[in-house]
């Protein structure tokens, strides 16, 4: 009975590396401890190769493709990675790489940025009013499955072909996904909680900032991650319409000036900006979410 | 002595929406009377939607009654309140906060700082043997730990009285019987009022200075029997004594005709949103429609 009711801080599980499991005659000690840890780096360096083997075949593929399977009138337009990559050196070298960069980053950070406070802000006035809710869900709903590319044509007339309409287009199509996981994450609090929290005197205003809001959060960063992934997509689309600068105009422009190595240095360029920024995201929605881990798991 | 808490003509009706149409109102208690002793240690048993939980709601002022009083020191129920604590059965802690932080919610706004209120949330995990666990989160707990975490919780804010609806009921049967002494430890240290719910006859008989047996629904109030179970001391296993056997059948015997009664009228659980699921008929379409989804 006493032992069980000690409390036995638990010590965290260790799990000893493979090199240190039962220890052969002392004989061949040397030479098995090392022929495990040899055995322990291969492995990994084996699960290493595997992983970045798609990546490395397709980067293969791309570099040896053209030049030995494609025709020569193919080859102008698929040029083989290395030269790809030359422009892409070039184009920083001259610092132009960067400005485009910067002119997207700075024009989809704007308009995330707005997308996040206005979606959350609004998420959680409509998620705690329920006839609001009620109210503008079909709206919402209406605007949700609008294409946000399709509305492109209204802000270039509304606001012009300068930054106002490409940030409006990127804040709009990243609002979405933060506006609709803010009322999903509000609304779907597990009523136990709120019981529980009213039940220890909690009321509304304590009862939403120290219970809703928090089990919400988890919710609302997926919106944020889902929001960042098309605040970048639909900009280069924007960009590739009608701009003097940034990524999207890159390309088109290094298209139409025929200067197809260009083009391709640009589209590997959005690729890493994309995965860099998802990577980021979801960094974000881990730490975040930290305290849920063991339910999804 | 007055009564700590004082349920007067207590009715309590649910409009259900279990069928399509006008809503159908559900009378869970009916003219329900019962006086808990300050101090006291109080079981309830009753059959299956014998209004077990919409009776704690009442008490914790999560819900008001439709006729009647609930009464606290007098005083009546408004809402919840300080003076009272609640202990779920699904433990409802915060996963976002640790054991510590917790315990230490009740204790936020009420003038303490985060120091004290840390100190006191230290103080009330060692009370419940959890001493060394203050940063865990739940996930990383036991249930029987959670649980223990959410009754820290409950007397943190030093409430009068400790409301449970049938805390150790998703417990394996060691960590109850573990924990069941630690309550009565803990009772008997902190001189608390507490209300158990429970559907264990062994569990109300073990725990409580006097079982309130309720009836099918309407739940009223069928009887109430005293526990005399002697001196606890030095009694190994209290379970297998005459005494203990006697009170139990007594308490099974006045229960068992009205869980024949509830289960021969197919009650149910009703939950806490005043709607009860169990009720449809089985081959309504609503029914069919619930499981398509």
């Amino acid at each position: 009975m006493s032992t069980l009711t000690t409390p036995r801080p638990a010590a965290p599980p260790i799990t000893p590396p493979r090199r240190d499991l039962p220890l052969p005659p002392p004989l061949h000690k040397k030479r098995s401890t090392a022929r495990l840890a040899l055995r322990g780096s291969l492995t990994t360096a084996a699960t290493l190769l595997w992983k970045s083997a798609a990546i490395l075949l397709f980067l293969a593929l791309w570099e040896f493709g053209p030049r030995y399977l494609a025709s020569e009138s193919t080859r102008v337009f698929l040029p083989p990675l290395h030269e790809v990559l030359i422009a892409g050196t070039d184009l920083i070298a001259t610092g132009a790489l960067q400005s485009h960069i910067a002119a997207s980053l700075t024009r989809s950070a704007a308009g995330f940025s707005i997308a996040v406070v206005l979606g959350i802000s609004l998420g959680l006035v409509i998620a705690w009013y329920g006839p609001l809710h009620s109210f503008l869900n079909p709206l919402l709903e209406l605007f949700r499955n609008t294409a946000a590319l399709a509305l492109l044509p209204v802000f270039t007339l509304l606001l012009g072909i300068g930054e106002e309409s490409k940030i409006t287009i990127v804040a709009f199509a990243a609002f979405f996904p933060v506006l609709l996981n803010t009322i999903a994450g509000v609304r779907t609090v597990d009523p136990l909680l709120v019981r529980a929290a009213r039940s220890l005197g909690l009321r509304s205003p304590a009862l939403f900032r120290k219970v809703i809001l928090p089990s919400a959060v988890p919710t609302i960063f997926t919106g944020i991650r889902m929001a960042g992934t098309s605040a970048i997509l639909v900009l280069i689309a924007a960009e590739m319409v009608g701009a003097k600068a940034g990524l999207g105009y890159l390309i088109t422009n290094a298209q139409n000036s025929f200067l197809i190595p260009q083009m391709y240095a640009g589209i590997l360029t959005v690729s890493l900006l994309g995965l860099l920024v998802n990577v980021l995201l979801v960094t974000a929605e881990r730490h975040f979410s930290r305290w849920r881990t063991s339910i999804n798991t | 002595m007055t009564a700590k808490i004082s349920l007067r003509h207590v009715g309590q009706e649910f409009s259900v929406r279990a069928s399509k149409g006008a809503p159908n109102s559900l009378l869970v208690l009916d003219d329900f009377n019962l006086d808990v002793r300050p101090g006291e240690f109080l079981t309830i048993v009753g059959p299956s939607g014998s209004g077990k939980t919409t009776l704690l709601d009442l008490l914790a002022g999560l819900a008001k009654p439709t006729s009647g009083q609930v009464l606290v020191d007098g005083h009546e129920v408004t809402g919840p309140g300080q003076d009272r604590a609640v202990v779920f059965q699904q433990y409802a802690l915060f996963p976002w906060r640790t054991a510590a932080r917790n315990v230490s919610i009740g204790l936020e706004g009420t003038g303490l700082n985060r120091r004290q209120r840390a100190a006191k949330a230290g103080e009330f995990l060692d009370l419940v043997g959890l001493s060394g666990f203050s940063e865990r989160y739940p996930h990383e707990l036991s249930g029987g730990m959670k649980q223990r975490v959410a009754i820290a919780r409950s007397l943190a804010y030093e409430p009068d009285i400790l409301l449970m609806d049938e805390p150790f009921a998703a417990l394996d049967a060691q960590t109850r019987e573990q924990l069941q002494d630690e309550l009565l430890r803990i009772w008997r240290e902190t001189g608390k009022t507490v209300v158990f719910i429970t559907h264990g006859i062994d569990e109300a008989v073990y725990l409580g200075q006097r079982v309130a047996v309720l009836s099918s629904r309407p739940g009223r109030l069928k009887a109430i029997v005293d526990i005399d179970l002697g001196e606890r001391e030095g009694e190994s296993d209290i379970r297998s004594t005459t005494r203990f056997v006697e009170h139990r059948h007594k308490v099974w015997s006045l229960l068992h005709d009205e869980v024949q009664a509830a289960q021969n009228a197919g009650h149910r659980k009703v939950l806490p949103d005043g709607s009860a699921p169990d009720e449809v008929p089985a081959n309504h379409p609503l029914l069919a429609q619930r499981s398509a989804a």
